[in-house]
């Protein structure tokens, strides 16, 4: 009885080793298809990209506190140590699609009526004040949003130098700033 | 005049207005409906012009393929899944596997086998806008037609499989893949644009002209837009990528039982 189901897990092991080999190899083939500059992209994936490629974008619980710290270790912080910077670089950071594109998911400076709704509204965003640790959790989020939500859609504009640090500190005046015009009235 | 001389025209002269009424339509105060806004668009091009954009590809789709190729045949002699020279709902049930070139086809990569094996041009002589028209030719016979993509053959299947990979595969410098918009953010915008799931009949409005391009598009050309709009370069025309996704889409629109939009569509 135990031979025969360590027998069966062998062979499913065997089954899951030979099903994943040649359709890795199959997808490779199909990527390298596409041409090289597609495939020099979708086949340098880092490892958290493949993790969240592998489990669909819901992390098993046991791995998710490894995946955080690793993140987490990615956030570079500006030489000058402040976490806040110039709103008015911000906004421009913040509103270019080659950079922070944030318009496409969030709404933002009220006047701005073509803004997506796949993220939360930063509308108002100020309202959480300036303290040491919203300004560092808005600072961190920016900077590498997986360090908070694994596999998130908002992505790790800092760890892929779409912004710089100082620029993401930019990025945390626009919203914080109490002039910035995401929290005028 | 030429077809390609009369949408000339048709698209110079459209260009002004279409810019003008974009934008009118990003000042406005409240975002409008972008499916009111293109539906008023497109009653604007037929009032104005009597015809509507799309179907000048139709018309120039139409006469290249009636044209002979270097080895004396129209595209009549190519089979596009229901039998030499069928077309009427042909487009629904691809992408398909055929056993004369051993591989799944979606509609464009036939055209393209097709005006090499049938036709005898050779590949560098193919010019992409004439796929594009063929193409929105042979797709407006499945206009509103019920989508059929149903895999069955072994390769099908497979491509199925690998459609659903590239589907949730997560790369580029915005950390972006299809199903992270398309599934956990179905029926939100991004800036102004719906954002549909395969389940939610994404993928039925193509070949389209797009008013606020321009251009028409065919379901090959609106994965590349997407893949670029994320930051990853977009694929090679008639590659497996294209097929595969195609194919992972269409066969997820048919199980929720979805049909095509009249083709070619108009949209923003």
């Amino acid at each position: 009885m135990r031979r025969k189901a360590v027998l069966a897990f062998g062979v499913l092991l065997l089954g899951l080793g030979l099903s994943q080999g040649p359709f890795r190899a199959r997808l490779e083939a199909a990527i390298q298809g596409g041409g090289p500059r597609f495939a020099q992209v979708m086949l340098s994936q880092d490892k958290a990209q493949a993790l969240c490629t592998q489990y669909r974008d819901r992390l098993p619980a046991d791995l998710v506190p490894k995946f955080l710290e690793e993140q987490k270790a990615l956030i570079k912080y500006p030489a000058s140590g402040k976490l806040m910077g110039d709103w008015r670089n911000g906004e421009k950071v913040f509103t270019d699609p080659k950079r922070g594109n944030c318009y496409a998911c969030h709404a933002g400076d009220p006047k701005e009526v073509a803004h997506g709704t796949m993220g939360p509204s930063l509308t108002g965003y100020g309202q959480r004040g300036q303290s040491e640790a919203v300004v560092r959790y808005t600072y961190e989020k920016i900077y590498n949003a997986w360090a908070f939500v694994p596999c998130s859609l908002m992505y790790r504009g800092g760890v892929h130098g779409l912004f710089t640090p100082e620029e993401t500190a930019d990025l945390v005046a626009f919203l914080l700033d109490p002039n910035s015009p995401i929290n005028r009235r | 005049m030429s077809v390609r001389k009369k949408r000339l025209i048709l698209l110079a002269g459209v260009a002004f207005g279409a810019l003008a009424g974009l934008a009118a339509y990003t000042q406005q105060s409240k975002p409008l409906d972008p499916f009111e806004e293109a539906m008023r668009q497109r009653q604007m091009y037929l009032e104005t012009f009597g015809v509507l954009p799309g179907d000048l590809f139709v018309e120039e789709g139409k006469e290249l393929f009636y044209r002979k190729g270097p080895s004396g045949k129209t595209l009549e002699e190519c089979d596009f899944g229901k039998g030499k020279g069928v077309l009427e709902g042909a487009y629904a049930l691809l992408p398909k596997y055929f056993p004369d070139t051993g591989r799944v086809e979606d509609l464009e990569t036939r055209v393209y086998t097709c005006m090499q094996r049938v036709q005898g041009f050779k590949p560098e002589e193919i010019k992409r806008d004439e796929v594009r028209a063929i193409t929105t030719y042979i797709a407006s016979f499945s206009s509103k037609a019920k989508i059929q993509v149903v895999p069955k053959h072994p390769q099908e299947l497979a491509m199925y499989n690998l459609g659903r990979e590239l589907w949730y595969t997560r790369a580029g410098a915005r950390d972006m893949s299809c199903a992270v918009c398309h599934d956990q953010h179905a029926g939100q915008r991004v800036r102004l644009s719906p954002v549909r799931s395969p389940r939610q009949g994404l993928g039925n409005e193509w070949p389209a002209y797009r008013f606020e391009e321009d251009k028409l598009y065919t379901m090959e050309d609106r994965i590349d837009f997407c893949y670029e709009s994320i930051a990853i370069p977009k694929p090679e025309f008639y590659s497996d990528v294209h097929i595969a996704l195609t194919l992972y889409m269409l066969a997820e629109a048919t199980k929720a039982g979805h049909s095509f939009e009249e083709l070619p569509f108009f949209t923003r």
